[in-house]
């Protein structure tokens, strides 16, 4: 048992702050914001420090990294609210190296380096967070493959290059890829919460290569890492938040004194720090067992999950709370984080939908290792 | 980065397992797994086993007769001893007083002290709190004023856990009017069989006696009893409170006791009701969240590290989860949880319940939890802390 990083992990983590302080300023984030939302050249730049290979197998081109050096790059870009989905690249790699057939391997190579931006649609209009609901269908001719339905909220759908879609094929879920760019696929995008980008991805009889035919294995695994780097993104979202909100309370003046004379805010900063540390604590716990076998590892992901979405509230509106007038406008930093925890809250499943799924698969004993 | 103990700690893990196991009397563990009521004999037979194996110190270093365990193996320890049911090692000698006879006594102070609380044959006594000294410790006031080669103490201290068994008690005294309060502490040892010395036992609120008030009146105490130096009291004060602090979240008798709510619900019929499971399994988060943190802390202090500033975290939540799973326990039983019937709370009572036996405790646990964000320096103050780590 061992919480410390390797200082190689160290390394990675220096790397990922330093370019998120000098290369994705708040100013240069509320740009993007305005220009819709999501920028190829942010993404290409991550691409360049060698992000996007994270998850792709070494022998496709990629680090084949593990759990905890994603974790500490989500961290840091949580950190500077970079808004270029990296969780996607990660999911990519990690699914298609894990699960996917030779033609989709041929992907891999392109993940790592950027040129290509695949991303996970799944989200469907009746599922909600259900994972097993798809009414996308997907059909065989001669072993090539067709798809046809709708995906909801795809991250910046409508400038990936490709998408990884949950389809019907006779009766189970398979896992296809598509390209944005093939026949029958329309795109509407539009902006969320957070700034960010994403878009309403319709699929028309559309050729489809396909990943695997177990496709809710993948699909469960691919959201699970969704989950890890959303809960270690969250972390880096909540760390200066409670960091800035402590600055203002010990220079904001009010009847006189710094408001950090207040015992009311004082122990609302201390209920801040409960929920950061309780996030952490949590978000090591999803990275640490994200390798582990699918039964455990969905258990301890919706776990983590709703302990990282209570904090994520709880942290994100208290940090507007002690702020003041000036925590409800766009100018300043604090909303932006607010916006970015609620959304986290609401992605790969909310708050009670993983209570939900911790409460289905109650066991006797619980624990960090039962 | 990495969860898994290696193989020598799982090694450990197994063998404590197994002692325990073999010299945990069965119905000790069964009065702890049912929440009945703990006798002094219980309590004392359990220490007195530990202490002939030499793990009733079990946190002290090798030169004081200590096993010379990690942090980490002292964790599995007192995981395996609690989910095993063996009742909490009653703190005030091997946990509390020990480590500052060790650091700031003298080595005749040692050789006289620390035998009879390793073996488990001398019971100690906490005499910190006083009426007007809560969690404001260092305005003490029962004063020991030196006359010769004694003490001579007068005043009140209260709260004093379990004292009415008391043989010993280590005593915040003021011994100096000047300057800041913190600095006219002293830190003394006083045999409670001292004429002058008199308890009183203090009923609480579930019915249970627990605490208790101390009178000094005109106690003579040899000044040989007095630990380091005269006014610096308040310093071992600290360091005891800082010793040993991932103790305080108590996460695996919480791990237990999530067991028996799960137990109980379902023999209550309210597990499959999923407005209820669901807050057993909030529950269930939250105590894993508090085991991560302990396992942080312990990873730092393991490595020499002591400023995790977690550390004071783990008072608040690991107290504010005892009282939420006696508060689900008694809701669970819902109007059975009502009566209040102190023998059906006794190991072996032949009565007839009023709903299932395991109802007739929940109540009273219930009640007596609310002790747990008041102790130790309440919730309140621990915030202060917190915040002061924060804020700077």
């Amino acid at each position: 048992m061992d919480f410390d990083f390797s200082e190689d992990q160290e390394q990675l983590r220096d790397a990922a702050r330093k370019w998120v302080e000098k290369g994705y300023t708040f100013d240069r984030h509320q740009s993007i914001v305005k220009a819709g939302g999501f920028s190829r050249d942010v993404y290409n730049e991550l691409a360049e420090l060698g992000l996007t290979a994270l998850f792709v197998p070494e022998s496709d081109g990629g680090m084949g990294m593990g759990p905890i050096e994603a974790m500490v790059v989500m961290e840091e870009l949580g950190r500077g609210m970079v808004l270029e989905p990296l969780t996607q690249a990660l999911i990519a790699g990690a699914v298609i190296g894990g699960y996917g057939s030779a033609d989709a391997k041929a992907w891999l190579p392109r993940i790592a380096s950027g040129e290509a931006l695949v991303v996970l649609a799944y989200q469907e209009r009746a599922a909600r967070y259900a994972l097993k609901t798809t009414h996308t269908t997907a059909t065989e001719t001669n072993g090539a493959y067709q798809i046809s339905g709708s995906k909801s909220l795809v991250p910046v759908g409508d400038q990936a290059d490709a998408f990884l879609v949950p389809a019907q094929l006779q009766g189970k879920t398979a896992l296809f890829l598509v390209e944005r760019q093939a026949a029958g696929v329309t795109t509407r995008g539009y902006g969320t919460q957070n700034g960010g980008r994403a878009a309403e991805v319709t699929f028309h009889n559309s050729p489809a290569t396909l990943v695997t035919l177990d496709g809710q294995t993948a699909l469960e695994h691919a959201v699970d890492i969704g989950i890890a780097a959303s809960c270690a993104e969250a972390v880096g979202l909540m760390d200066p938040a409670v960091t800035i909100t402590a600055d203002y309370l010990n220079t904001r003046k009010q009847f006189g004194v710094t408001l950090n004379n207040f015992q009311a805010l004082r122990h609302r900063i201390a209920d801040m720090k409960m929920q950061l540390e309780l996030a952490r604590s949590m978000s090591y716990y999803a990275s640490l067992k994200l390798n582990a076998p699918a039964a455990e590892r969905s258990a301890a992901l919706s776990r983590a999950k709703y302990q990282l979405g209570q904090s994520m509230r709880f942290v994100g509106q208290q940090a507007v709370q002690l702020h003041g007038g000036i925590g409800v406008t766009d100018e300043y930093i604090i909303s932006h984080y607010f916006k970015a925890l609620t959304q986290l809250e609401m992605s790969f499943g909310d708050s009670l939908h993983h209570l939900g799924q911790v409460s289905d698969a109650m066991q006797e004993t619980a624990g960090v290792f039962a | 980065m990495d969860l898994a103990f290696t193989p020598e700690e799982q090694a450990f893990r197994i063998e404590i397992r197994d002692w325990v196991k073999a010299n945990l009397p069965q119905d000790i563990a069964h009065k702890v797994h049912n929440a009945l009521e703990l006798t002094r004999e219980d309590m004392q037979r359990w220490a007195k086993i530990l202490g002939k194996k030499g793990w009733l110190g079990h946190a002290w270093p090798k030169q004081f007769g200590g096993p010379g365990w990690t942090a980490v193996e002292r964790h599995l320890f007192e995981e395996e001893c609690a989910l095993a049911g063996a009742p909490r090692v009653v703190p005030f000698g091997p946990v509390m007083v020990a480590p500052v006879i060790m650091a700031f006594g003298n080595r005749e102070q040692q050789e006289r002290f620390l035998p009879g609380i390793a073996s488990g044959d001398v019971w100690w006594s906490q005499g910190y709190s006083e009426p007007g000294s809560g969690s404001d410790l260092a305005s003490v006031k029962t004063k020991a004023e030196r006359q010769g080669d004694h003490y001579i103490v007068n005043g009140q201290k209260t709260w004093t856990t379990l004292g009415q068994y008391g043989e010993w008690i280590f005593c915040l005294v003021r011994t100096s009017n000047e300057g800041k309060p913190q600095t006219g502490i002293s830190f003394l040892l006083i045999d409670m069989k001292s004429p002058g010395v008199s308890v009183r036992p203090i009923r609480l609120l579930d019915g249970s006696v627990e605490v208790n008030e101390v009178w000094f009146d005109n106690v003579k105490v040899p000044a040989e009893n007095l630990i380091g130096e005269e006014n610096k009291g308040w310093t071992y004060a600290k360091y005891l409170l800082g010793h040993e602090r991932t103790n305080i979240a108590d996460v695996n008798r919480a791990k237990r006791e999530l067991e028996r709510l799960k137990r109980i619900a379902k023999a209550e019929g309210v597990y499959e009701d999923s407005r209820f499971r669901d807050e057993i399994a909030k529950l269930e988060v939250e105590v894993v969240a508090l085991e991560m943190m302990v396992l942080r802390v312990l990873s730092a202090e393991a490595k020499g590290k002591s400023s995790l500033d977690i550390a004071g975290l783990l008072k608040i939540r690991g107290s504010e989860i005892q009282q939420r799973y006696s508060e689900l326990m008694m809701l669970a039983a819902g109007p059975f949880s009502l009566p209040l019937i102190h023998e059906a709370m006794q190991a072996g009572w032949q009565g007839d319940a009023v709903g299932a036996l395991h109802c007739a405790p929940l109540a009273s646990t219930y009640f007596n939890m609310r002790k747990t964000s008041i102790y130790g320096g309440s919730n309140e103050v621990q915030r202060n802390i917190v915040s002061q780590t924060v804020l700077g």
